[in-house]
């Protein structure tokens, strides 16, 4: 009994110390008023605090030649880009203020909100989700619903919204699963091993390790959230409107420019990176382009948000049993993040 | 005779209690959002509402916990007894054992799934290599502080080697045997957990280790909470078994159970 006193004390201690520690937002750098005072009295840059959800990759690369091009600078911001990993709790960290913005996924960002945190989608980088499942060639497999029925291991996170889809669409009693970590070492070990992956990054570095991957995308099966989903409190979008709109507008600016040309990012990335080598950098950066520019991008710029795409997935996580009642949509998705209104920015 | 029983259990139950209304107290006064810190009574309810599968879960853990523990047992009573029969072979081995100790699970644990396969195989080598040590160092330490006089005693009457190790050496460490395996008991749980974020199957039979990680995705916090605090109670009551295994076989003859 008192062991767990002790763990529970010192956990509520801890947790209720991370809980009030609710940081005070960035000075709010008079943006407005920056364009009309004189050139003398440059205003400081509003400091934010960017969460990504995994380590630095290509898929982050916008962010990285935002902050490289300047055009954070130019919207009156300085951005701190903090890497993440496995695990990392990007829709906790941005509730609490840990973060400012925070990459994460739509169906992570509309099971955050059923638990009472208030967060908002700004700008999605995937418009197409990467997530997939990869398996050997050499095994002849020719559909998700022929791997998931041929036995073997299947690495994959408890819990997630896309396992939960998968498992309802075509059952995993025939295979072993196991949670994913990360990484392709047991992937290129094992023929009889299968993992989650993502397209852009997974199976190419598999395929320099001499493994023969053969991809299937989680999109194709009918469960495609937005990917990398810039998101903020609303907390900070009333308080701070104009640095919302402002990192918004340079993100997408960044993205712009590291869709033009992504070496200066990717150097970056490389050096915060040591895991993936610098050509499978340059290459990711050209296949995941296809999942970043649409038509609906061209048409309405990129990172745009779909009202009936958060419509569809918010039923389709009330159908998986991840929420109690499909979220109104309007309730958290802006217009004028959807395009509605506003010209593209390129 | 219920007063000893009042006094021994109303003091820790008193204490619960009040730990529990400062942290409902706390919770709701601050505002503290539910999926960073949920209130004892969110906690209870999924307890209740999860039963089921908190019981499923915790019991699948506990079969690698128990397989994990019991070769510890085995293995490091036997490594011990090895060790003893020679002090050079004790100075030389002695640290390598001590690296079973303070190898990080947490980085062994994706080795073990290579080298066993995904599964309970796997949860209960890493349970193993966490809880052995202590087993070891106990009953080592036990073997070596025979009463020198009996042992002089023994060797006078002409024992074997295999008599002095079961007559003498074997039951007069056992005190000392019950200690390592009171502590191997917790640290057993602990590794079958941390080995189930890395190797347990995540499917049908899922133990709390992959309980946690699924409700952590899901921000489910409070049935994370209730996992966790399984776990602990899994803890307690292997440790409360091997306690009371040590007292009854201890009882006629050692002050140390009482």
């Amino acid at each position: 009994m008192k062991k767990v006193c002790w763990v529970g004390v010192l956990w509520c201690l801890s947790a209720l110390a991370a809980g009030c520690n609710r940081e005070k937002p960035a000075p709010a750098a008079p943006a407005g008023e920056g364009a009309s005072a004189p050139a003398a009295t440059k205003p400081a840059p509003a400091k934010l605090k960017l969460a990504l959800d995994w380590v630095p990759e290509p898929e982050f690369g916008g962010f990285y030649a935002a902050r490289e091009t300047g055009a954070f600078a130019r919207n009156g911001l300085e951005v701190e880009v903090l890497g993440g990993g496995a695990g990392a709790p990007v829709p906790q960290m941005v509730a609490t203020g840990k973060a400012d913005f925070g990459t994460t996924s739509a169906d992570e960002l509309l099971v955050a909100r059923s638990r009472g945190a208030d967060l908002v989608p700004l700008f999605a980088v995937y418009q197409v989700s990467p997530m997939a499942i990869m398996a050997h060639a050499s095994r002849g497999i020719t559909s998700l619903e022929q791997l998931l029925s041929a036995g073997g291991t299947l690495a994959i996170e408890p819990g997630a919204p896309y396992t939960v889809f998968l498992k309802k669409k075509y059952g995993f009693d025939k295979m072993k699963v196991v949670p994913y970590s990360g990484g392709v070492a047991r992937f290129v070990a094992d023929k009889e091993y299968a993992q989650q992956c993502f397209l852009t990054s997974e199976p190419l570095v598999a395929k320099k390790q001499g493994a023969e991957p053969v991809v299937f995308k989680v999109a194709d099966e009918g469960f495609n959230p937005y990917v990398t989903l810039v998101v903020t409190r609303r907390e900070l979008l009333q308080k701070s409107p104009e640095q919302v709109r402002g990192f918004v507008q340079a993100v997408r600016e960044g993205w712009r420019s590291y869709l033009e040309n992504p070496k200066p990012a990717n150097d970056i990335m490389a050096k915060l990176n040591t895991a993936m080598a610098p050509e499978t950098f340059a290459e990711v950066a050209e296949v995941q382009k296809q999942l970043i520019e649409t038509d609906e991008t061209r048409a309405k710029g990129l990172g745009v948000l779909s009202r009936e795409r958060f419509e569809t997935l918010g039923q389709q996580l009330v159908d998986l049993g991840l929420l109690e009642k499909a979220p109104v949509v309007d309730e958290f998705l802006l217009p004028e993040f959807t395009g509605v209104g506003s010209a593209p920015a390129k | 005779m219920r007063s000893v029983l009042l006094r021994s259990v109303l003091p820790p139950v008193a204490a619960l209690f009040a730990l529990l209304a400062l942290w409902e107290g706390g919770v709701r006064l601050l505002e503290v959002q539910a999926f960073l810190l949920p209130p004892p009574s969110a906690v209870f309810a999924s307890g209740v509402k999860d039963a089921s599968q908190l019981a499923a879960s915790a019991w699948v853990t506990a079969e690698a916990a128990l397989a994990g523990f019991g070769l510890s047992a085995l293995a490091g009573a036997l490594v011990a007894v090895l060790l003893s029969s020679s002090r050079l072979l004790e100075r030389a081995l002695y640290p390598y054992t001590l690296f079973l100790q303070t190898v990080p699970i947490v980085a062994i644990a994706p080795l073990l799934v290579l080298w066993f396969g995904p599964g309970q195989r796997a949860v209960a080598a890493s349970a193993f290599i966490v809880s052995v040590f202590p087993v070891i160092a106990n009953t080592l330490s036990g073997i070596r502080s025979v009463d020198p006089a009996l042992r002089d005693l023994f060797r006078l009457y002409g024992a074997r080697r295999l008599a002095t190790l079961l007559k003498l050496e074997l039951p007069s460490a056992l005190p000392h045997i019950f200690t390592g395996l009171r502590i191997a008991s917790g640290l057993a749980v602990i590794g079958a957990i941390v080995g189930e974020f890395v190797a347990g199957f995540s499917e049908g039979t899922a133990g709390l280790g992959i309980l946690v990680l699924a409700s952590y995705r899901q921000l489910r916090t409070d049935l994370m909470f209730a996992a966790v605090l399984c776990a602990a109670g899994l803890g307690i009551v292997l440790f409360g078994a091997v306690s009371l295994a040590g007292a009854r076989l201890l009882r006629r003859w050692h002050p140390s159970a009482s």
